[in-house]
Formats: C-alpha cells, structure tokens, sequence
C-alpha cells in the first residue's frame, strides 16, 4: 500500500511538474501541495500553463503570465501563461518599434502573420523557457510549481526544448519557418538551460497525478515513459480519489472500490517502480483555499445529516437527446467540454444509439489521447472509427507537399522544403485538414466527432479563423471541404454541439467558458450532458454521498444555464467497455 | 560584384508551406536563392514579420511601402536599384541580372536521391 501524499515530506526540489490526464485533479493538486509549501514559510509560485487553465476559479481571482501575490496565503505567487495573452505582448514587443515608421496597412500585414499557429507556440514557449531560467525568479522562489496542461500538450511543451535545439543545429538556410523568432539563436543557451533544468534530480521533480483508474494510470504510463525518454527522469505518482474500505454494504461504494484496487494491482510496468503516494477521496469538492487546506488533513467524519435535503432535478437521460438528435435530422455532432468528463464515452453511446436506429454513423476523435479503440474492443458494430492523430496527420501533409514539388526541386532544395515543413505550425494546418474532410463525410453519414480538450480545441477553432482569411485571400487550389466548414459548423440545421461536464465547479466553469467562445464563433450548443453523477447513483455511503450533495447545486446550476437541455448520466460502478454497455447508456431512461 | 535584395512580403516562412496552400512560386524562389547563394552570388532576402528593420533602413523600400502600401511587396532590388514589384522574378530575368543561365539557376541534381521522412 502507498503512503498518504504529504507536499512537506516529498516536494524537494525548486521545479515541480504536475501533469496527468485532464480530470484526475491536477490543478487541485497543484494548488493544495502549493498552499501547504507556502504555509510552511516557502516562498512559492504557481504556474498554470494550460490554454484552458482554471488556477483563477481555484483561487477566485483574475491572473495574468505575470506573477500576482495570492492574499489569502502568505508566500504564494501565482501566475497564468495564457498563450493567447503570450501572443498580443510577443505581438505587441515586435510591432511597437514599426508604428508610425512603416504605413498602418504594413503593420497590420506583419500583426496578421504574427496570429498563426506559430506565434502561438512561439510565444507560450518563450516564456515557458523564461520561467524556467530566470535567475531573479530562482532567488525569489523556494519553489515553481507547473501545473500543466493535460497530458498530450504538456509533452509537447516539454519536448519543445530539445526539439527546437536539434532543429537550430541542423537549420541550414537561415530564414525557416521560425521566421517569427528570428533571433532564435540569440537564445539557444536559453533553450539549452531550460533542458538541462528539466533532467536535473535536484532541480526538477515531475509529479504524475492520476487517478485509481484504468485509463488515468495508462495515460500516466506513456507520459512517465515519453518523458523518461527525453530526460526527465526524476518522477513520482499520486494517486487521486483513493476511497478507504466502505463499511457499508453500498453498491455503489463497494462496486468503485473494487474498480480502484482492480486498476491499482494491474498498474502499467512502467509506473511499478515509482514512488507512489495516495490522496484519499473526500467528502468535498475542492474550491477555495479553506478545502485545499483540508485535502492533505485526516478526513473529517462526514455525517449522514448532510444527506440529500432536496433531491436533484429530474432530468432526461441520453436517450431523449438522440431522439432530438435524430428528429432534427443532425448531420454533424461534437462532444465538447474540459478532458476527462467523458467525452469520449458520451460521443461513442450517441454514436451506438444512432446506429441502432439505422443511421449509417462516422465515430471519430481528435482527443491526442484517444482511447476510441479500447472504449469500443474489435467490434464496432455499425459504426466505422477514425482518429485524427497529429503525428500521422504531419507526416501525410509532409509527403504530399514534398511529392508536389519533387519535380521542381533539387535534393538541397527539397531538403530546405522539408526544414520548413518541420517547423510548429504545419502540424496545425495538418490537423485541420484531416478536421475539414471529417466533415466532409457528413454527406453520407452521420459524423459524430469527439473533440479534444478545451484548450485545444479552441486553439483549433481559433485557427481554422486564421486559415479562412488566407483561403480567401489565397489564389491556390483550396479543397472544397476546407472552404465549406465554416458555415457548415455554424448550421444550426447540420451541426450540433453537445457539451459534456460534471456537475462539479471547475469543468463547469471550463464549459461555460467553451459555450462563450463558441458563441464567439459563431456556433451554438444544443445539449448539455451531466456525465457520471453520483447524485443520480443513488449511492449512501458517507464519502461518496457527501460529493453526491455537493453535486446538487451544480446540476441546477447547468441546468439553468443550459435552458433545460440538459440530459444526466448516472455514475456507474463498472468501467464502460464494449458496444453492449455503450448501447446500455444509449437506452438509460 | 552585382548584388540582389529581395523583400518579401509578411510571411511565416521563406516556402510559405505554412501556408494553407503551397506557392510553387515562393518554392521556385526558395530554389533558385539557394542556387545563387551556392554560386556565392551576393544575394539576400528579407521577410517584413521577421526582420522589419531592413525594411525601415532601405530608404528605397521605405518610400515604396509608404506610397504604395504592403502590396508593393515583394519588391526586388538589383544592386540597390528597383527592378521589380509586387512580384517575384522569373528566371529569365534573374538570368539577364546575374549572368548565370537560367538552366543553372533550376539545376536539377544529376544522381536523384530519395527523401525519406523522418517520423519522429
């Protein structure tokens, strides 16, 4: 058995990684083991640097990227590097110097190229390196704490800096593709620093959070291997939500029980020899300093009196939003919301449930840790699956681009063709063509599309703006599908958003956010869906009917928000796995 | 020894393969500098988002995008002198300003050898 996490006892070093799977409470964690660092008289900063982070609903203030003090805890500074925010100071550093010089209409060409995808990455990584150098910050913190993105960004961020060394040194024809930094040179020493931080044991520890269950700790594997792999060697494993023993003879207490040590004794090789730690399930949500302060405390005995005084709204489950969906005749169906509330899972029962009717139905997923393929085993039924995989998604826009141009091109020439082609941006380009096509498929089929994490996603949404303009502005052979996806996905008529959540604050407050930037785009949400709720579980132990409670006013809360399209899903002891217990959820009444 | 600056337009990158098409032009460019650089031929080009300081010093190029706007770009100057606008040169014209034949300037490799990507 693991011993309790105890932040005092085992964060040592100045730089500390938090990283896992979206959901499994990172930011949480993140956030207590910094409060009780800072408690103890460290000095402490705390980085967020999620695209979608939620370090200001934790703390319930505004941050920015630069370091703010935190009132309510003496010696905690904190810190939130929105890439978009990055962006208009990168921009806004480079074109001051231009104003008034050049003509307006030049300044805004050069602010134009400065908003892709490259910029993005650029700047998100500059000051990433930044926090991760800075000598005036070292000598002012006891402690940096990253609590990073999920899992699948975090390990591009992090292999950003020897990837980007490599490509420095093997840069030959001077003006790549990092156009936007061109003095990239000038800060390879940076870079080189940045690298060697991140593989020293005494400066740099990476926390893998987790939770006792299958696909967490298969996430947490490949992370502690990719990272393993590129030099990050001094790891460790918390294991979130343990529930101790349950008294009681509750179904839904014994069953979670039984998953978690399941999931525990069959743990990937690769986290066998961590050293592993447990936070145990509690009886609240975690929201504001006061339970942050709690988490790491014995467990209050949580008493029955905090039973259910109100039951939660009746509400429809999955069934009655694949009628409308059906009804409506949708073409094009997202699962949207923060990672880990079981987008992929809500995307594969709407997609089980339309097929049983006889529509002829397209699953895919963008979601880089896509588990599709473990969710559905070898028999997908009626349903065909894809996945939009970057890596491979790169590589095919690679080859195609190369095959293009090999007439035109000598071996040198094609090798600068392809140096550019390795630059940050072509995998964004890459991946929303591979998105264009999906869609495309909607002519024959019904396209349900399991979208990636919020961030993400919206950084994705983001360009595919970026990209219309230069489509409209481009002479070149555009694809049909690319020119048409815009409109299609703002036609209420042919595409539907279904936004999944749990009725807990933060990835309500992340939908929330996603709802308001999809309206920005011009997209409405027709659905929301409370996934596994234990308030509808009808569980009665103590631990897990205290968070069954805390549910409640949540799910008013999405359902007023949500105009009273709401559907719930109750959560279930067993892992959902196979078309036949996807199909059970497709018919919960 | 004669000279060539060319100052392209606010771009990402030199091939504009970042862009959501690829221009064969900006690759047969790409191309035919990397040819005249080999040549050691005095030849230079600008990209305005990356490096805007060329483009205010040249007094040339200044004047040009103060009159005429980004459109102008790219704009080619051959030994300081404004020879060409809003596009850029065939290779018959580069042939005329640089003495080197055309042929050369898209010389195609005598043994071909075959790419393979690597995927990281």
């Amino acid at each position: 058995m693991s011993t309790r996490f105890d932040p005092l006892a085992i964060l040592r070093t100045p730089y500390l990684f938090f990283t896992g799977k979206g959901g499994v409470g990172k930011t949480s964690t993140a956030c207590a083991a910094a409060v009780a660092l800072a408690d103890s008289g460290k000095r402490v900063l705390l980085v967020s640097t999620d695209p979608a982070s939620n370090l200001q609903d934790v703390f319930g203030m505004e941050l920015s990227n630069h370091p703010a003090a935190i009132e309510s805890v003496p010696n905690l500074f904190a810190a939130n590097l929105d890439p978009e925010m990055a962006v208009e100071e990168y921009k806004a550093k480079v074109v001051a110097p231009y104003r008034g010089i050049l003509p307006d209409s030049v300044i805004s060409t050069m602010e134009e190229q400065l908003s892709g995808a490259c910029t993005v990455e650029i700047a998100a990584f500059d000051e990433f390196t930044t926090l991760l150098t800075g000598e005036q910050l070292r000598s002012q913190f006891d402690h940096i704490l990253f609590d990073t993105a999920p899992t699948g960004h975090t390990l591009r961020l992090l292999q950003l800096p020897a990837a980007w060394n490599g490509f420095l040194e093997e840069s030959t024809h001077g003006a790549s593709c990092l156009g936007p930094l061109a003095g990239l040179e000038r800060k390879k020493d940076v870079y080189e620093q940045a690298v060697r931080t991140l593989s020293d044991h005494l400066e740099t520890t990476l926390v893998l959070v987790t939770r006792p269950d299958r696909t967490p700790l298969l996430e947490a594997a490949r992370a502690a291997q990719e990272l393993r792999e590129i030099g990050v060697t001094h790891q460790i494993m918390i294991v979130n939500g343990l529930l101790q023993k349950p008294e009681s003879e509750d179904p839904i207490s014994s069953g979670l029980y039984e998953r978690q040590q399941t999931a525990l004794r069959e743990m990937p090789e690769a986290l066998t020899n961590l050293s592993v730690f447990h936070i145990p399930l509690v009886a609240f949500n975690i929201l504001g300093v006061a339970s942050m302060r709690q988490l790491f405390k014995p467990t209050e005995p949580v008493s029955l009196e905090a039973a259910l005084k109100e039951a939660p709204p009746r509400l429809p489950s999955l069934s009655a939003l694949i009628d409308d969906v059906e009804q409506a005749g949708i073409r094009i169906l997202f699962t949207m919301g923060k990672g880990g509330v079981g987008k992929t899972t809500v995307a594969s029962a709407l997609a089980v449930g339309l097929a049983e009717r006889g529509h002829n139905v397209h699953l895919s997923t963008t979601d880089p840790a896509a588990h599709i393929e473990t969710l559905f085993g070898t028999d997908a039924g009626l349903i065909s699956l894809s996945r939009i995989d970057p890596k491979a998604e790169v590589d095919q826009y690679r080859q195609e681009v190369i095959n293009q141009n090999a007439e035109l091109l000598d071996e040198e020439g094609l090798a600068v063709l392809e140096e550019d082609l390795r630059s940050p941006c072509t995998e964004e380009i890459a991946v929303f063509r591979a998105f264009a096509e999906l869609v495309e498929r909607s002519q024959d089929q019904i396209v349900v599309i399991d979208t990636a994490p919020t961030g993400h996603t919206l950084l994705l949404l983001d360009a595919s703006e970026e990209y219309h303009k230069e489509v409209a502005r481009s002479t070149g052979l555009v694809p049909d599908s690319v020119r048409k996806l815009l409109p299609r996905l703002r036609n209420a008529k042919e595409t539907a958003v279904v936004i999944v959540t749990l009725a807990e604050a933060t990835p309500f407050y992340e939908a929330s956010r996603l709802e308001e930037d999809l309206k920005r785009a011009e997209i409405s949400v027709r659905w929301w869906t409370i996934n596994q709720s234990l308030a509808a579980s009808g569980t009665e132990e103590p631990v897990l009917k205290g968070r069954a409670v805390a549910e409640v006013p949540w799910i008013r809360e999405i359902n007023k928000r949500a105009g009273g399209q709401t559907v719930i899903i109750p959560w279930r002891p067993k892992e959902i796995r196979g078309v036949e217990q996807l199909t059970e959820l497709a018919h919960l009444h | 020894m004669k000279s060539i600056e060319i100052y392209d337009p606010a771009m990402c990158c030199s091939t504009g393969v970042c862009g959501p098409v690829v221009d064969p032009e900006l690759i047969r460019i790409s191309a035919v500098v990397h040819h005249l650089k080999k040549k050691e031929f005095n030849v230079s080009r600008y990209n305005l988002t990356s490096e805007p300081d060329a483009f205010v010093v040249n007094h040339v190029i200044k004047q040009l995008l103060t009159d005429e706007g980004p459109d102008v770009l790219p704009v080619i100057l051959l030994d300081g002198q404004l020879v060409k606008k809003q596009s850029y040169p065939s290779n018959e014209e580069l042939e005329e300003w640089t003495g080197i034949p055309a042929s050369e300037l898209t010389q195609k490799p005598k043994v071909r050898i075959e790419l393979k990507l690597k995927s990281k």
